[in-house]
């Protein structure tokens, strides 16, 4: 049982340094683009360490089948809706030419769709 | 109705109506009745957007065993990528070097693309932008943030590397 509760306390602990490094990230990045990039860690690994914990804690701390079930598909809803999300909001920002930090010189889609 | 759309909505209405009962999980009469009519007006609805091609496609062992195959190369991508952002974002130095690449893929079917699409925006560090048919090869922009390789089949081999078999093996 201490074994456990290590566990699901570890995935906690990354949980929330992924999260901690995400926000630390969109503060600090200097463009929109590079922004996203860093708030994917709080929605991938943040979320699905701190729900994973969640679901092992539901099952067998609370012996509770609704919230183990309810965090894996949180988890599923999360994998399967950020990436569109943030995909739309890119090739938009892009597309309304918003700045973009070009340090390594290579825009090929500014190339490609002059504005 | 022709058969390929009404086994669509059929295979619709199954998702659905699972989804309600793993987020619900309360086996009473009015939760399944409920469950019932809304997975009935969703599938109504959504089914001919969401089923374009054939329904039963992914019901078979192969795919099967290639889709269970990609859960841990997924994880493996996605935790080690994450690494790499949470070093760059908290590193004092900032070491960034952002760019935009095009990358040509193999892949042909909406269902793969999609797929493709999405582990590659949640693998922090790129993000797939827009994707075009160029020379009938699809073609993705993905916004990277470290450009190591402007050549489109170094740096698609460097963003994608084990993910783009993983699909393949399911989507055509």
């Amino acid at each position: 049982m201490i074994l456990l509760r290590i566990i699901i306390d570890a995935l906690f602990l990354i949980g929330g340094f992924f999260a901690l490094a995400g926000v630390v990230g969109v503060i600090r990045m200097p463009d929109s683009y590079c922004r996203m990039q860093a708030s994917t860690n709080t929605a991938t690994l943040g979320a699905l360490g701190i729900l994973a914990g969640t679901s092992l804690y539901g099952f067998f701390v609370l012996n509770s089948l609704a919230i183990g079930v309810k965090s894996i598909v949180i988890g599923l809803f999360i994998l399967f809706s950020n990436p569109v999300a943030s995909h739309a909001i890119a090739r938009a920002a892009k597309r309304c030419g918003v700045y973009m930090l070009n340090k390594s010189g290579c825009d090929q889609y500014g190339r490609d769709n002059p504005q | 109705m022709s058969g390929q759309r009404t086994l669509g909505f059929v295979s619709t209405f199954i998702l659905c109506f699972i989804t309600w009962i793993a987020f619900t999980l309360a086996f009473t009469v009015q939760e399944i009745l409920g469950g019932l009519i809304v997975s009935f007006l969703v599938s109504l609805i959504s089914s001919r957007f969401l089923i374009h091609e054939d329904p039963l496609y992914l019901f078979n062992p192969s795919r099967l065993l290639g889709a269970l195959a990609y859960i841990p190369l997924f994880i493996r991508e996605l935790v080690k990528a994450n690494i790499d952002v949470a070093k760059r974002s908290l590193n004092p130095k900032l070491p960034i070097n952002p760019g935009i690449v095009k990358v040509p893929t193999e892949l042909k079917s909406e269902y793969g693309l999609a797929m493709l699409c999405n582990s590659i925006t949640l693998t922090p560090g790129t993000i797939s932008m827009d994707i075009v048919e160029e020379g009938g090869k699809n073609q993705i922009y993905i916004h990277w943030i470290d450009v190591q390789s402007k050549n489109p089949k170094e740096a698609g081999d460097m963003i994608k590397g084990s993910l783009e078999s993983g699909v393949r093996r399911i989507w055509k």
